[in-house]
């Protein structure tokens, strides 16, 4: 799977696409978790590879950049960032395009905090709670 | 002797109808149904695999694996599923496949279960309007009262609640809804205000669904999570929990699921004597019997006279005149979205409950039409993947704020536009391909004609103007691509007709090569009405059954 600086760099992206305020951010809703779980030989095992490269070169992005990890970088600095890559707008030689492949980073992170909480986002409903989606039965 | 009086191929509406009819007349009955018998538990509450939103999977079969089919990448306006050759390799879920569901029931298990009765001129297309160039349009060889003391059988025997009253577009009902009309929710209440400052007929939403306790069975608890899952009360009516436990209740009925039909039994002389199949310890077994129904959707129909072909038929059963899986059609659906001031949100489902039938016709230039209705109950992720602003912001704080303040707020018009069949719109097999039990899959071709496209973007015109009555202060969406259609409303590709040169089943939906062979679903229809098909499925199946009593 992801390695630690690898996964330290997803949780920090997941909280910038959804990002905390009076209610929780993606890491704290289980996003994380929806994540990995579709990664680790769910449905999204084949993308594993995909997203190992591009947060790889998200993280040289964010040092050549600002000299730091993506994961040290403060929030506006991440949007900031985002803002570049989302634009294909990098500083630093990508071995894939980074906008695609970003805008299904931002589909993954919305399925894990809208869609029901057995697919392990979702934490307790706060995605549902949030939009006032009262389900039942 | 035969095995059985009748064997009935596949579960859903028409087949469950079908088997309910003949085995209540005294025909012993065997009931075949590919998929499995699913409780409320196995169809599950998952938002990104249901029959609605299939992200990843789906709930009411087949299963993913082994059930391919192969698509002409012409048909689609994306790249769908995987590359095979100059083709593409579909799993049952994925766009493009033209999914029915497969279990006990199939779609009728997870449907929202609208019920119409298509209108007078939905039977007379050709002569209302011509045929435009390029398409097989055509009349059906029955009219709209050949079918609606049939319509009126399924709206009091399989339960539909509704307000007759408000179907001004229809000729006169004999009898009214057996149930009142589900209760309006506010947003319904909204856009009813909408039709009426525009001066457009409103109707109240015809449904297969108990307003109050029915059949035995309890009324609708107004829960979110409607169409594409099972109702956790059973207040749905399906075939499921309806003609199915009829036609076994009869103790002439005998059920069998998870097999497969793999091709229709012959003589020698190339007579249907029954139906081989394999059930899901992979053993083959032919049962005979003295009348074959097929009821496996307009796609798996086909693909089964196709693969059932003789010496004396053989380029497959019924196909003579090469008209079997030609004209496949189902529904363009057309809408737009619209972001309200106040909140349109109160929760109570199903949701869509108020119609117009403003432009099903008469609509200059156009051919055909739709109706046009409000939405049930979008779960959040789905308003998120289809009914989302495009220009909103997705990620960051914005775009959760904007989740926030509108989820509530947004609320769309959506309706199937009348398709104007193509010949070339179609279902052929694929020998290349096999699915699971060996069999040659169904390989799918062509697109819609254009009429259909020019009609879909005429409705979807409308559906904008009606948000703006409705008073919306932002409408978004657009009109659809041209693309195959079917889908869950699946038809065409059996159509009915005296001329056995131009069509494949006779007005009683008798195959014209057979005396014993008869079809049950969406294959016969002519054309698809600008309206959700079921009841009409289930009308001209009880029509058929009680056809094939009466001549028995």
């Amino acid at each position: 799977m992801l390695d630690i600086s690898q996964l330290r760099c997803l949780e920090a992206l997941l909280d910038t696409i959804i990002p905390p305020d009076d209610y929780a951010g993606a890491v704290e809703a289980g996003v994380g978790d929806y994540l990995l779980r579709q990664l680790d030989g769910g449905d999204l095992a084949e993308l594993l590879p995909t997203y190992q490269r591009w947060l790889s070169n998200l993280e040289a992005e964010a040092r050549a950049d600002v000299g730091k990890s993506f994961a040290e970088l403060n929030e506006a600095e991440r949007v900031s960032l985002l803002k570049r890559v989302e634009k294909g707008e990098v500083a630093t030689d990508w071995s894939l395009e980074p906008a695609p492949f970003f805008r299904q980073v931002v589909e993954h992170c919305a399925e894990g905090y809208y869609s029901d909480p057995d697919n392990g986002g979702n934490r307790n409903g706060i995605g549902w709670q949030m939009i006032g989606y009262g389900a039942r039965g | 002797m035969t095995d059985y009086d009748a064997i009935v191929v596949g579960s859903g509406a028409g087949g469950g109808v079908a088997a309910a009819v003949l085995a209540e007349a005294g025909k012993s009955v065997l009931l075949l149904e590919r998929g499995r018998s699913l409780s409320f538990e196995a169809v599950g509450r998952d938002h990104l695999r249901n029959q609605r939103m299939p992200v990843y999977g789906h709930n009411a079969g087949p299963d993913i694996e082994g059930n391919p089919r192969t698509l002409d990448p012409a048909s689609f306006p994306i790249p769908v599923g995987r590359e095979l050759g100059n083709l593409r390799l579909l799993r049952p879920h994925e766009p493009g496949y033209q999914n029915n569901a497969a279990c006990v029931g199939s779609g009728t298990r997870v449907y929202a279960g609208q019920a119409w009765r298509f209108m007078p001129k939905d039977f007379r297309m050709a002569s209302e309007y011509g045929v435009p160039e390029g398409s097989s349009l055509a009349d059906w060889p029955i009219s709209y009262d050949d079918l609606a003391p049939y319509y009126e059988k399924v709206e009091w025997e399989i339960g539909i609640c509704g307000d007759h009253r408000s179907m001004t577009h229809l000729p006169a009902y004999e009898k009214p809804y057996p149930m009142p009309a589900l209760p309006l929710p506010h947003k319904s209440g909204v856009h009813k205000a909408g039709l009426d400052a525009l001066g457009w007929h409103a109707m109240r939403v015809p449904r297969l669904i108990n307003s109050v306790p029915y059949n035995e069975r309890p009324a609708c608890i107004h829960c979110q999570q409607c169409v594409g899952f099972a109702c956790p009360v059973e207040a749905k009516n399906g075939s499921h929990n309806t003609t199915v436990p009829r036609a076994l209740k009869s103790g002439f009925c005998t059920l069998r699921t998870e097999v497969m039909a793999r091709r229709l039994a012959c003589s020698e002389g190339g007579r249907v004597t029954g139906v081989s199949f394999v059930d899901a310890d992979s053993q083959e077994l032919t049962c005979s019997a003295d009348v074959v129904v097929l009821s496996c959707g307009a796609v798996e129909t086909a693909r089964l006279l196709l693969n059932s072909a003789t010496s004396r038929e053989p380029t497959g059963i019924g196909n003579a005149g090469d008209q079997v899986g030609r004209h496949l059609q189902g529904h363009y659906y057309s809408g737009a979205v619209g972001l309200f001031p106040d909140v349109m949100w109160d929760g109570v489902g199903p949701g869509c409950s108020i119609a117009t039938s403003q432009f099903n016709h008469g609509n200059d230039g156009i051919i055909g039409g739709g109706f046009l209705g409000d939405e049930d109950i979008v779960t959040p992720v789905t308003l998120w993947k289809r009914h989302y602003p495009p220009d909103a912001p997705r990620w960051g704080l914005e775009a959760k704020r904007y989740m926030r303040q509108n989820f509530r707020r947004i609320s769309d018009v959506i309706g199937p536009t009348q398709e104007i069949p193509s010949p070339d719109a179609r279902v052929s097999i694929n020998p290349a391909v096999k699915d699971r039990y060996g069999l040659p899959v169904a390989h799918l071709s062509g697109s819609a004609h254009q009429e259909t496209v020019r009609a879909a973007a005429f409705m979807h015109e409308r559906a904008k103007e009606w948000l703006w009555a409705s008073g919306a202060v932002k409408v978004w969406g657009q009109a659809p691509p041209r693309y195959l259609s079917g889908g869950q409303h699946q038809a065409g590709t059996c159509r009915m007709g005296e001329d056995p040169a131009s069509s494949v089943v006779d007005p009683f939906c008798r195959v014209h090569s057979q005396d014993n062979l008869f079809i049950a679903d969406g294959s016969p229809h002519v054309t698809n009405g600008g309206f959700n098909p079921v009841e009409t499925i289930m009308a001209l199946a009880w029509r058929t059954a009680e056809h094939i009593v009466r001549d028995w």
